[in-house]
Order: C-alpha cells, then structure tokens, then sequence
C-alpha cells in the first residue's frame, strides 16, 4: 500500500477546512466542519474522518498532514497562555513595559498602551551585565538564584522567558540561568531571547521571547494532543506545522518556538496563491483574501510571498502600527485591513462616507441576514447592487432579506448624503474597494513593487465579489478567482516546503569583515537546518540553502536584506553585496545613498527542502461554455451603464476550460460569487480557474 | 467626466477616496524617511515630521505619527520658503531649506526641507505641490544642544532658506559649510539625503495618483480638504460655550521660576488665545518663538475638541495665537533658543487647564509635560569621540476615564532609544530603565508613573551630558480634585550639585542617576475603587503606605520576609480600615 495521500487542515476562527489530495492521481475530497473552541483537534479529527471516509482511503495511506492554526494568536488575545515569569538584567524588568515611550496616536488623548504578557510583579532581576561588545561585567550568581526558582514554582509559575541585555552578543548568562533552571524546576517551560530573536533592540526581542514561552504550554498539549489523536486514528505519516514565516516545520521546532505559528493560517492563503501562480505560470501575484471582517493582501513575487520580520499581536487599536506587542519572528509580509463583507457604512463628522473598521461580525451581521442586524454593511451594499443573488447566499442555503436592506441604506446613508439608495451603494461598495487599493498600493510600494504590475488573486467569501473592481483601481492587468475560493488556503499547505529560517547577529563594518567568521557562520547555519531536515526524510540532494544579510549605510538604524552568494565566502564576495544592496536600495528609495560604507547587522538562512510537487485533478464531466453554464440574468448596478443592467449569470461548476465570454456577468459558486464588469474578458483555464483580462 | 471635474463638485464619495490616497502618501514618505535615516534621533525616536502642501503652502496632508511642535511649526512655516523662492524661481530637481528657528521649528538643530514637485504636461514642468519634512539633526555645531547659550548664534550654523539641490545637483559648497560645522558630518549628511529622499517618494507617488484619477492640478482637493477640515473644527468650537477661560502654569525655567499664561477665547466658531502675563523672554535658551508656541497650542486645541479629523491648514484656521513679543513665548532674535521644547512642551497642559471647567469628560491632568532630553559626549578609550542625543518621558496625565500613561511622551510624539542601541553607539552603560514607584498623582484616576534611569561611562575618559530637565521644582497638577504628580530630579555618584539644565563634566567614573516627573491625578483619589488601587500596589505602581495615605484605602500584606517575590494573592484590603479612613477625610 503506498503512501500517496497527503492532508492540509486549516483551524479558522469559524470554520476548520480540510483538503485530501492523491499525489498520484490529482484526485482531491475537500472537508468543512465547525471549529470546535474547546479542543480544536476534535473538528480536525471530524472533518478528517469524513474526508477520509467519502474518499474512501483510510489513514495508513496518508503520508503527511499539515496543519494551521491560530491558536497561538488567540491565546494571545485571549491572554490564556501560562502564567509567565520574566528574567531579566537587574535594573531593566521594566523595559517590556516602557517599550518605546511613544504614542502611537498623535492626537488621541485617551489612548492606551499595549500590556505585556509578564506582569510587573513577576518580571525578576538577576544580577548579571554583559556589555554591547559581549564582555562580562558581572555574572549572575547561580547559588543566590536557585530558591528564587524554587520560588516561583511554588507560586505556580508555569513558564520562565528570560532576556537579559546584549544576549544576542553573548548568551552564555541566558544559557547559564536556563540550565539552573532545568535543573531545579524540571517542568517549567523556559524560552531565551538569545534563541527565540538573537536580535539588538531589548524591547522587542524581550517582548518576543515572553510571548513564545507564553504559549508554549498550550501550543505543545495541543499539538502532541493532535498528533495522539491522529496516530490513535491509524495515522503513520508525518504530521507538519504551518509556520508564519511559508515554510511548514515540524512538531518539535513548533512546540519550542511556537511564537513562529502566529499567523500561520493567513500564510497559507499567500502560498495557495503562489501555488496557483507556478501552476498557470504567473508568478507575479497579489493575492487578496477578503472575509468578513478583514482582507488581507500580499505580494507574490518570482512564485514566493515576501517575507518581513516584524509582526504585532494584540493591537490595542487593530490596525495601528504601535499599538500591539511587538513580534519578531519570520513572517509572510501581508498587510491586513479592517474592512470585509460585515463592514459597516456611516456618516462621518465631515459628512462624508466611511465604511469600517467596526464590523457587524456574523452575529447580528449585516442586515440582510435578518438577524437583528441594523446598520448597513458592504454586504448588505454588495446585495442592492445585485451582485450577491438574495435566493443563492451560500449556494441558497441562506435566504436574504432585501427589503430591510434598502431600508438600512437609505435612512443611515443615501439620505443623509441626497442621493438614491444605489448610488449609496455604489459609494459603498467604491469606498471599500479603495481601501483595498490604497492598502495594497501601500504595502507593494513600501517593499519597492509596482502594484499595477500583478494581476490580482482573489479569494474568500468577498474576494471576488470585490475583486474586478479592486483590480481596476490598482490597473491591475487581469482578476483570477481560482475554483474553489472556500478552501484556497488548504491547498497553500500542500504546496509549501520544510522550511527553516536561521538568523545570527554579529555587527561587523563590511569593509573588516573576518569572512572566514562569516564562512563559519552559515556552516554552523547550514548544519543545523541539514540535519533538521535529514531527520524529518528530506534526502540531502534535495535541500537548498538561500543565505542573505542584513545590511545598511554606516550610522543607519534599519537594514534592508540583502542576497549573500552561495558557495565558499572569501574577501572577494564583498563586492557582490555591495553591488546587491545598492540594487535593492535604489530600487526602494529611488537614490542610493551618501558613500560611508556598509555595516552588517545579522546574516541569514533558509533551509528548505523541495517544493511539493501537487497537481489537483479538477474534473468538468457537465461542464461546457458560457451557453451550457448560463443559468439566468439579473438586473446588476454597474456605473459604466449609470445604474442597473440586464447581466448574465453563469454556473462556475458549469463552465469549462476554454470557455470564454466577455462582461458584464456574474458567476455563481457555493461559496463566493465572481462580479465581472463591462470591460473585462473571461476565459477559463485549464485548471478551471477564472481569469479576467481588464 | 473625469474624475478631475468630480473633483471640482467634491463629491463626498471622491473626496473620501482622494483623502485617502493622500494621506496614505504622506504615510509613504514618513517610511522612507525613518528606513534611510542614520542619526538616533531620526530613526529611532523618530523627532520628525512629513507633510504635503498645495502650491499656496497650505498643509492638506501629514503623515500618521511624527511630533506636533515640528508638523505644525512646518506648516505654518511653509510660506516662507514660498515668498523667499516664488514659483517661477524653481526647477524640477530642487530642493529648498532652512533651519531658522523663528520661520520653522524654534531651534536651530531642526532643519526643514522643502522640494517642490512638478509634473510633466503638455504645457511644459508644472508645479503642483511640495512635500517637506522637519527634523532634529544629531548637531548643528555651536555649543551642542543645550540651554545654556545667550544668543541665538552660539547654538550653532544657521542656514538661511536657500537650495540644498539645484536641478539635482548637489549645493557643494553648501555640504562643505555644513559638513565643516557639524561634529558628526556622515550623520548630518545622511540624514540630508534621507530627508531629501523621502520628498522624493512622496512627489512621485502624488504624480501617480494625479496621472490614476486625470488631475490637472490638486488645489479642487486641496481646498475641499481644507474647506471640510475648517467646517469640522467650527463646528467643535462651537460646542464649547462661549467665553473666557485663563490659566497660568509654573515651571523651572533657568535663571528663575517660569509662568506661562493663558487667556482662551470662545466666540461662536472662533477661538484665541493670547498669552499676555507670560514671563519675559529668558537669557537662556528655554524661549519659545511664535511659530512653536501657535505650534503646540493650536495642537491642544485640536486634541481637545476634534481629535478624529485628519490635520491640516483647515484645523489652524479658525484658532488664533498671540503672544506679546518680548516674552518667552515670543521671543525677539537674536534670543537663544535652543531648548525651547521645555516651555513650549507645556502649552498643552497649560490650554487643558483652562479648559477643563468647560469641557470636564474631554481632557487630561497635567503631565510630566516638558520631554526630557539629553545630550551625551564622551570619547572611546581610542580618543573617537561620539554624541548622543537622547529622549526620555515620565507620566502623562491622568483623563476622565483612565489613568495616565506610564513613561510615554506628551504633547511630544517622539520615542525613546533601546538601550542596546545606546551601549553599542557609545561607551555608556545604562544601571536602569526602571517605573518610578508612587511618582504617579493620586486620584480616581491615577497619573502616569515616571522612570528613573542611570548612565555611566566605560571607556575610562571623561564625558558629559547637557540634560534639559523640568519639574524638579513645579510638579505636575491634578485636576478636579486629583493631585500632583511626583517632582523629577537628578543626582551624580559624587553627590556634587547638579543642575537641571547646565553642561556637566564627568570624571571617568562618576555616574548619574535622574528620575523623571509623573502625571497628576483627576478627581478625588479617595474615589478610586479599592480594586484598582490594590492592583496598583501588588504590581508596584503604588507602595502600601501611598494607598493609605493618599488614597484611604488599607492594604495588608501577608508577604514573609523570607518570599522575594511578592504576588497579589499577598495583598488584602482591609474593609474595615478604609471605610474609616475614607469615612474621616470625607466628613473633614
């Protein structure tokens, strides 16, 4: 019996999605349940059960299941992680608090700060100093320190991050207290700044470190609960974890650094989108992922989302910059905005119209759900405008109620703006759609992209309702909607690699660098990464290693990554990332910069191994064209017309590759609806996925 | 119909979305400023400010964060780069600037840089807006930052408006003047391009937008953005009865105590402020020019009263300042200047404290107030020398409805430098970063707590600092019952006297320990539930003593000597006890 079979489960706040793919064949079962809060791995089980079940393949043929989760995010949130202790340098536990000193608001006088994860009144002391060049002015005093362990055990403690100052210099005091520690309190649950960040900048590498051993505990029960859970099931595969960074890693790195899962889900729907990229060869993409309360939009580049190391969890506004913990750890660089279907429209103080960042969620929703909902949302716009179908929310399992819709739009926005009820719709709908565009014009240009050069990747349950217009805001050339938009980002599971990012900061003036240090640097990278993946039955032939460094102008405080060659690292390869940074950095600021020379910050790794070869096998047995797939028309605003129009409607199970047609139309799946203006050209691929030319 | 002509209408739709995309602009450029720059005080506490402009000069558009006194003193310094460089008188590639603190941000370290930005039509390069930035420069040569200068010209190279780039070119001979002057030349240097840059980024993506939606020119934007930005400050005045409402603010000063005056104004949907009363102008550099005194005033008018709408010209329009010249909120050149932040950063505690009888439930106690900064000098054991330039906050205020900040700057909006940052650019070595405890103002809602920090040298050479401290002798006041915060202050290992505001020369291995002021309270603290000052006292914001005396609330503690580490479960209220204590002062 072979092993051909390989899973992508993806934990959501609402629902757990699953995808059962042949290898050998292509052939694919797709899995929905209710998340199941309590004890997630439960759906898991469910929904695998019933894929494994409908497909008729038991689990002794699955080979790996890999798994997403925002558990560690809403831990967080939720402030259910262990009750935490912090070790600190004497004199600074309050660095985690103090942070940066610096409101994030200018003119708010009421705002507040963001609290760390570690109350003050067990963020500890030890008496130790080590100085930015790494030398010891006082080492911590290992006798005086163990009743203070003995201590915070019997006060319940759980879990211990320690961080003490310039440890990314000099561990050997943060390895020291851990060992101790081990010693003397065998089951606490221990992070080091110097392992989880090795970075300069306390406030956040300690910020960091806190949140990692935070979640440990929970992270580390739940996951070996899982993989009991599937063994018991008669599952003899490997089971992976989505990692924020792209890369997929296993249960052991996951449980020691959970703080890399934190955005593990999102990442996956920036991976189904460079997947579907590589498939039909377009791998300049932005994927845009637009739900109910937020969207989220990322950058694909050469079939890879850009990556960042800067991340913040919490925010106490949501979506200010500075108002969250700070997060340093690999991440998909995705931008994410407070608006999706359940935004809500009002007038504002100026008079004008704002839609979001306050949403209606799913309970009671926008007003067309009939659930009690009142104020006007995007969906409830999206529905006068007749691009969602009142009988087909769903696939027609939700019926919607227009009347009380219209109602809603009219009294809280068309009259107070003079105007009829589908213009304020259509303001609604533009509005929301701006923010899209100005977020994703954003983001591209602040990592020195072009938005108007990548066609625009849409999924979610308002991804393509939103996405023809969004990408003509952004001149985008062309709108896709893949087939199957409700479960885009499972197949982002099975299409990402292992995966593991190693970083070392070591400061050093370009022009004297020791580089036979550096050479020893990635060697001792490389091998750790090797023998990670040799162990997890990645065959070595099949492991590649992409080295880069951060670097900047001498006397700057941010550094821009720069690539590092592969091979032997000598005096000579000094030239090729001098000539790499300027590159980059004309490319991001238009200008390179005064000559003083480059100074390095910390050199980089990533291990992988092969990208997944995954190839779904999407059958069109009824299918055909536009005319065999056409199952009516409907009136449809579309502001080329100055209002309504007679426009067609198309069954997206029904329409088959080759099929072209040309806009305005609608087409109709269970999960989303794809809205085509007048101008756009549609052709369906081989894959089935809908491309529209703008 | 373009989207130009709609412009013209304004429709709010269009508008919304033009905003938008403008002040995401501004957003852009701040970025690319704060990833360029190369001094501390650029990229790590980001003293700084970004902002578009019409042709007229007018503010339409700031980006997010940045400080107030430099935004709006670069706003309504705008002008003058336009009467001294008319229109006609600029090319495509030039780039204007000026550090004169009494046209732009009162203190001759910050420079502003101003590009016009053109756009190619038919009819040629036309100029359809500027962008600029105001930034603190690591030095400016003179006497190094500090307040101890008699005149202006002692506090370093003043530098006209004039070009820094002539059609792209390089001002050579301006870059060796600057460069000659300066202690830290790559520094300097640097963040000249950077802030050269960033006018940059944010021109070209204006172009853009104007290209996307076929704009010939943004004034139709410009003026409806301005128009509705009026309307809504108008309409915020309004809300505020009609009247006159004063107040008066002590602090340190140099040479002697300092007050401060405010008469506010409210008449229908105009309001004034004068600030006649206040003292003369000082010998010393704590003057604050007009420009930076409208700057921070007219900000704590619009955080009072309209805090939601974007900042632009539109929010100064119906706000008026006025200060007799002569006095240290006017004063006349050639004053010095240079610490004009320590006065100028109480206008908004000064403005809140007149207002607050009227507008109770919308503004905060007094805080720490004035930033606390620093300039460090010392020199490796090679005999490189280094300068840092270093900013501090204590408490914020406490507000209506919640306590003050802990440690985070007000009315300033600029960040403090990571401690790591300071050993690896300095030989300093930081003793601590620690929360002050009972610095914060009792009362219902508790000020912000302050920090005490301490610095000592490595390198064996001597060193200095030039510290610009406040409140060590005026603390910050409560409101409406609640009381003041904890004073700030300073101390040397030598125990020799040392002064808030002077240079101090240090041996090798003295070493200096100053703790900052907290915010005041608001409303009675023998209001404050129990539970929260319980909380306060178990995390170590309150000491058991300070619950009961300045809050009536008596707190017992179960801790045995032996326990280092003291958890809440150790903490009790005594029920019995405060209803007493509280019972005596409220029938006293």
């Amino acid at each position: 019996m072979t092993m051909s079979y390989r899973v992508g489960v993806d934990i959501g706040g609402t629902f757990t999605d699953l995808i059962l793919v042949d290898d050998e064949s292509g052939a694919f079962t797709v899995g929905k349940s209710l998340t199941t809060p309590n004890d997630p791995s439960q759906a898991v089980e469910d929904v695998l059960r019933d894929a494994l079940e409908r497909a008729q393949v038991s689990p002794e043929r699955l080979a790996t299941i890999i798994h997403g989760t925002t558990l560690v995010t809403n831990s967080i949130i939720e402030r259910k992680g262990s009750k935490t202790a912090l070790l600190t340098t004497k004199g600074f536990r309050d660095a985690v608090e103090i942070g940066r000193e610096m409101r994030y608001e200018l003119y708010d006088l009421f705002l507040e700060m963001p609290r760390p994860l570690a109350p003050r009144y067990l963020r500890l002391e030890v008496d130790e100093r080590v100085l930015a060049t790494g030398e010891v002015v006082q080492a911590p005093n290992h006798d005086d320190l163990e009743p203070l362990v003995r201590e915070l055990q019997d006060k319940g403690i759980e879990a211990i991050a320690i961080s003490f100052l310039h440890s990314y210099a000099n561990s050997d005091h943060e390895r020291g207290v851990a060992e101790l520690i081990g010693r003397v309190a065998p089951e606490m649950r221990i992070s080091l700044s110097s392992e989880v960040v090795p970075e300069i900048r306390e406030f956040e590498r300690t910020s960091t470190t806190v949140a990692n051993v935070y979640v440990q505990d929970r992270v580390d029960r739940y996951l070996r609960g899982l993989e009991r859970r599937l063994r018991e099931l008669g599952f003899g595969g490997q089971l992976f974890v989505m990692l924020s960074s792209g890369g997929v890693g296993t249960i052991d790195t996951a449980t020691r650094f959970p703080i890399r899962l934190l955005e593990s889900g999102p990442a996956a729907g920036a991976l189904a989108t460079a997947y579907y990229g590589q498939l039909t060869g377009v791998n300049d993409l932005m994927s845009f992922d637009m739900g109910g309360t937020t969207a989220k939009l990322c950058v694909i580049e050469k079939g890879a989302p850009l990556t960042a190391n800067d991340f913040e969890v919490d925010r106490v506004y949501r979506f200010k910059r500075g108002s969250g913990l700070p997060v340093k750890v690999p991440v998909i660089e995705m931008i994410e905005i407070g608006a999706g279907g359940g935004s809500i429209a009002r007038i504002d103080a100026l008079g004008l119209l704002k839609v979001g960042p306050d949403s209606a969620g799913s309970e009671p929703g926008p007003v067309c759900y009939g659930r009690g909902g009142t104020e006007p949302t995007v969906t409830d716009a999206d529905l006068i405008l007749g691009y969602l179908d009142p009988a087909f929310f769903l696939g027609g399992k939700m019926q919607l109620d227009l009347d009380a819709t219209e109602r809603a739009i009219k009294e809280k926005v068309a009259d107070k703006l003079g105007v009829g009820v589908p213009e304020a719709a259509w303001g609604i709908h533009q509005i929301v759609n701006e923010s899209m565009a100005n977020a994703a014009r954003v983001h591209a240009i602040e990592r020195g992209k072009d938005a108007r050069s990548f066609p625009l990747f849409t999924f979610g349950g308002a991804g393509p309702v939103h996405g023809f217009r969004v990408a003509e805001a952004l001149h985008a050339p062309a709108m896709i909607a893949p087939f199957g938009a409700g479960v885009t980002s499972t197949v982002g599971f099975l299409s990402a690699p292992l995966q593991f990012d190693f970083v070392r900061t070591s400061y050093g003036r370009l022009d004297e660098l020791d580089w036979a240090a550096v050479a020893r640097i990635f060697d001792d990278m490389e091998a750790s990464g090797r023998e990670i993946l040799l162990a997890s039955g990645v065959a070595e032939g099949e492991i590649s290693y992409a080295r880069s460094v951060d670097a900047r102008y001498i006397g700057q405080g941010y550094e821009i990554r720069v690539p590092v060659p592969a091979g032997r690292l000598t005096a000579e390869s000094r030239a090729e990332v001098v000539a790499a940074f300027d590159q980059v950095y004309e490319q991001l600021y238009g200008r390179t910069g005064p000559s003083v020379g480059l100074e390095v910050m910390s050199w980089r790794l990533v291990v992988s191994g092969p990208r997944p070869e995954l190839r779904l096998q999407v059958g069109a047995a009824d299918a055909g064209g536009p005319e065999q797939a056409r199952k009516g028309e409907r009136r449809v605003y579309h502001p080329e017309y100055r209002g309504y129009h007679p426009t067609p409607v198309y069954d997206r199970y029904r329409l088959a590759p080759g099929a072209t047609f040309e806009g305005p139309a609608i087409v109709e799946e269970r999960e989303s609806t794809v809205v085509i203006g007048p101008k756009g050209r549609v052709a369906i691929d081989e894959f089935r996925n809908l491309r529209v030319e703008m | 119909m373009t989207v130009a002509d709609r412009a013209t209408e304004m429709d709010p739709i269009v508008l919304e979305v033009l905003w938008n995309r403008l002040l995401s602009v501004t957003n852009e450029q701040q970025a690319a400023l704060i990833r360029t720059a190369f001094s501390t005080i650029l990229r790590e506490s980001q003293d700084l400010a970004c902002g578009a402009f019409d042709t007229r000069g007018n503010m339409i558009a700031q980006s997010e964060t940045g400080t107030p006194g430099h935004i709006n003193s670069m706003a309504t310094g705008m002008r003058h780069f336009l009467d001294a460089y008319p229109a006609g008188t600029l090319a495509p590639g030039d780039v204007l600037l000026t550090n004169d603190p009494w046209m732009t941000a009162g203190q001759i370290n910050d420079i502003t840089i101003a590009t016009p930005i053109f756009r190619k039509t038919a009819q040629g390069e036309q100029l359809v807006a500027y962008f600029a930035n105001t930034c603190h420069m690591a030095d400016i040569g003179g006497r190094l930052l500090s307040a101890e200068a008699s005149e202006v010209y002692e506090e370093g190279l003043y530098i006209p408006i004039m070009k820094l780039f002539m059609r792209g070119e390089r001002n050579e001979e301006l870059f060796k003047i600057i460069r000659g002057n300066v202690r830290v030349p790559d520094e300097v240097e640097g963040d000249l391009y950077a802030m050269t840059a960033c006018n940059d980024v944010g021109g070209a993506r204006l172009i853009e937008f104007m290209d996307e939606f076929e704009m010939e020119s943004i004034q139709p934007l410009a003026d409806a953005i301005i128009a509705r930005s009026e309307q809504a400050m108008r309409e915020a005045i309004s809300r505020i009865p009609d009247g006159v409402y004063e107040n008066e603010l002590w602090s340190d000063g140099f040479e002697g105590p300092v007050v401060i005056k405010a008469k506010v104004t409210v008449d229908g949907d105009e309001l004034t402020v004068d600030h006649a009363g206040s003292s003369a102008q000082s010998r010393y550099g704590i003057n604050s020019v007009l420009n930076y005194t409208h700057a921070y005033t007219s900000f704590a008018i619009k955080a009072a009263i309209s805090p939601e709408v974007p900042h632009n010209e539109g929010a100064f329009r119906p706000v008026h300042v006025t200060a007799p010249e002569g006095t240290i909120l006017n004063p006349r050149r050639p004053a010095p200047v240079a610490a004009r932040h320590v006065i100028g950063h109480f206008l908004p505690n000064l403005i809140f404290g007149a207002l607050a009888p009227v507008l109770p439930d919308r503004l905060m106690a007094e805080g720490a107030g004035s930033l606390w900064s620093t300039v460090f000098r010392g020199e490796r054991a090679n005999g490189e020398g280094w300068v840092l330039t270093l900013f501090q906050c204590g408490g914020t205020g406490a507000r209506p409805t919640k306590d003050g900040l802990d440690n985070v700057g007000f009315p300033s909006g600029v960040a403090g430098v990571p401690v790591e940052v300071i050993e690896n650019l300095t030989t300093l070595v930081m003793s601590r970063r620690e929360i002050k405890i009972d610095s914060g103002g009792a009362g219902r809602y508790r000020g912000g707590c302050g920090q005490t920090t301490g610095f000592r040298n490595t390198s064996g050479k001597l060193w200095s600092f030039s510290g610009m401290y406040d409140r060590t002798k005026f603390p910050a006041k409560g409101l409406l019952g609640g009381k003041e915060g904890a004073l700030g202050g300073l101390e040397l290992s030598t125990g020799e006297e040392a002064a808030p505001k002077r240079r101090i020369l240090m041996e090798p291995t003295a070493e200096m320990t100053s703790w900052l002021p907290g915010g005041g309270g608001y409303h009675n603290p023998f209001e404050r539930e129990p539970a929260q000052v319980l909380r306060d006292v178990a995390y170590g914001y309150v000491s058991v003593e300070a619950a009961e005396q300045e809050y009536g609330v008596k707190i017992n503690c179960s801790r045995r000597p032996d326990e280092r580490i003291s958890v809440p479960e150790h903490y009790r209220i005594d029920e019995d006890a405060t209803r007493k204590l509280r019972a005596r002062v409220g029938t006293s």
